[in-house]
């Protein structure tokens, strides 16, 4: 169920690699149950933005405030630390998401693995259960990482283009599934280049340029030709970000 | 023949040396070749060759100041293990140079100062004995602190199964998770130092990872599939073990060398027939491949 709570705050934060400050100012909330998308051009700073929110990246000034406990985040970057060579099947991948809140000591049991079964059905990989994951196709491995974050029952995920080198019938199935997280209130921040996805799934948008962020519904600025060129765009929404 | 045969297992076994010597060997065939395949796994084999060499100055140290106790020399190269791994994360750490490169220039100082120091502390401490291993010459006390050692590995080795295998699978994952992810790593490294450090009096300190890896590595070329791989090279260390000492008592050949030669037999005959990567199933699978694209093409 939506609500107008925020757990996840940006209190003029401002972040750096290296000695480079990358953001700078940075305030806002994302709402939860809410999908916003996060656009920008290369080098703008929207992969240290994910990092700083995920706690990998200490800010150099300014917090982030999130409420979420830590075994209900998830993150699926674009690059991905996920070793594909290992020897193990989608079912067990799945599995892997009830670790955080089951604990290091205790088996699965009947319920999980039932739990796991349902949502590798939802996602429509459950013919892939006992395959090992070098021989899946990208589409078929994302339905999997994020049939991952279902068993986890992440409540704040962020996804770095998630629908890069996927089939177009599992970008029907995530944006299904993505939208029903939301709609049970959890925090989605995913990063888009492709507009006609940004407008089918997001909310709410954050467009990073110029080392300063701008919330802006997406509808506000669909229209306009910011895809190849966010920055004239910016100079004018920036003014009046307010203080947290 | 058959009497023969059994004869030929068995014979060696009257005596006690080679029954002590058989013992270690199995105890560490059904530890060491797990901790290898999770070390494989996250691309850390060649980092646990070189730790079993950075294990030298602690036993050389721990022999200049209190003799020939095994017990104080595995301590010894414990402690100068879990230490070059410490070094080798915190250089990475605050310089920015990959882990591996640190570990391997660790490595190097210590194996420098390990054989420094053995040789100045004279000919009372055999630098072969060191290097190579003398599973001969195991006896009552270092074989039990060989099988307390395994069992304290393999106990929590089970119990923190599950967060090692999600380490090594995607470290991110655990990351963010916060609360285990360094544990995690420090306790698999700190696992991996103590089974080294007991291989040391069988292997020596230069093979002392051959348990450990030629079975792992081995074992990925026979199946896709954890539960499996790690009884196959487990079994296949326990086989390297027994028949290596066989032929170290028949032949007269050093132990330590035969049961690593044979363990590294059993990796290259993987590598060529395995059906998971192995040169010859490639073949065959291409060749299937070409044969059903032919086929097609006909039809």
């Amino acid at each position: 169920m939506a609500t107008q709570t925020a757990r996840l705050r940006l209190c003029d934060l401002q972040l750096a690699q290296g000695s480079r400050t990358v953001l700078e100012h940075i305030n806002g909330e994302f709402r939860d149950g809410a999908i916003t998308a996060l656009i920008g051009a290369n080098g703008t700073g929207k992969s240290t933005l994910i990092q700083g929110i995920m706690g990998m990246l200490k800010p150099i000034a300014g917090r982030v405030e999130c409420s979420v406990p830590k075994e209900r985040r998830a993150w699926l970057p674009q690059q991905l630390a996920l070793d594909l060579t290992f020897p193990m099947s989608v079912e067990e991948l799945v599995m892997t998401g009830s670790w955080p809140s089951h604990g290091a000591l205790k088996g699965y049991c009947a319920a999980h693995y039932r739990k796991g079964r349902e949502i590798m059905s939802r996602l429509g990989i459950s013919h892939l259960a006992h395959r090992p994951l070098g021989e899946l196709s990208g589409g078929q491995r994302q339905r999997a990482l994020i049939g991952r974050t279902l068993m986890q029952e992440a409540e704040l995920l962020l996804l770095d283009e998630p629908f890069a080198n996927v089939d177009s019938e599992t970008v029907e199935v995530l944006m299904t599934v993505l939208r029903d997280m939301a709609r049970d209130g959890a925090t989605i921040i995913v990063v888009l280049h492709d507009m006609e996805q940004l407008s089918r799934l997001a909310s709410e948008a954050i467009v990073l340029a110029g080392g300063h962020a701008r919330w802006a519904p997406v509808e506000s600025f669909l229209q306009q030709p910011i895809a190849d060129s966010p920055a004239p765009f910016l100079t004018h929404a920036i003014s009046g970000v307010g203080s947290c | 023949m058959l009497d023969t045969w059994i004869w030929w297992i068995s014979s060696p076994f009257d005596y006690a040396f080679m029954r002590r010597a058989l013992a270690a060997c199995l105890v560490l065939s059904l530890t060491a070749p797990i901790l290898g395949v999770l070390l494989s796994l996250r691309g850390l084999s060649l980092m646990s060759e070189a730790l079993s060499h950075a294990m030298l100055p602690g036993i050389a140290m721990a022999f200049m100041l209190a003799g020939f106790s095994l017990p104080l020399m595995m301590l010894g190269g414990l402690a100068a293990g879990l230490i070059t791994v410490g070094l080798a994360s915190i250089i990475s750490l605050y310089s920015g140079l990959r882990e591996d490169a640190a570990m391997a220039s660790l490595f190097l100082l210590a194996m420098a100062a390990g054989v420094l120091l053995i040789t100045l502390s004279g000919s009372a401490l055999d630098l072969g004995h060191v290097l190579f291993g003398s599973v001969l010459a195991v006896d009552t006390t270092t074989l039990l602190l060989v099988a307390a050692s395994c069992s304290l590995v393999l106990v929590i080795l089970a119990m923190a199964f599950r967060a090692l295998v999600v380490e090594c699978l995607d470290p991110l994952f655990l990351t963010l998770q916060g609360r285990h992810a360094g544990w995690t790593k420090a306790l698999f490294m700190g696992l991996a130092v103590t089974t080294l450090v007991v291989s040391f009096q069988t292997l020596g300190a230069l093979m002392a990872a051959g348990l450990m890896l030629l079975p792992a590595t081995a074992a990925r070329y026979w199946s896709r599939r954890l539960e499996t791989l790690l009884p196959l090279a487990c079994g296949l260390a326990v086989l390297s073990s027994i028949v290596g000492l066989l032929l170290s008592y028949h032949l007269d050949l050093p132990a330590g060398p035969a049961i690593v030669l044979l363990a590294g037999v059993g990796y290259l005959t993987s590598a060529l027939l395995g059906p998971y990567g192995g040169l010859l199933g490639r073949h065959v699978t291409r060749r299937q491949r070409d044969d059903t694209g032919r086929e097609q093409h006909a039809i």
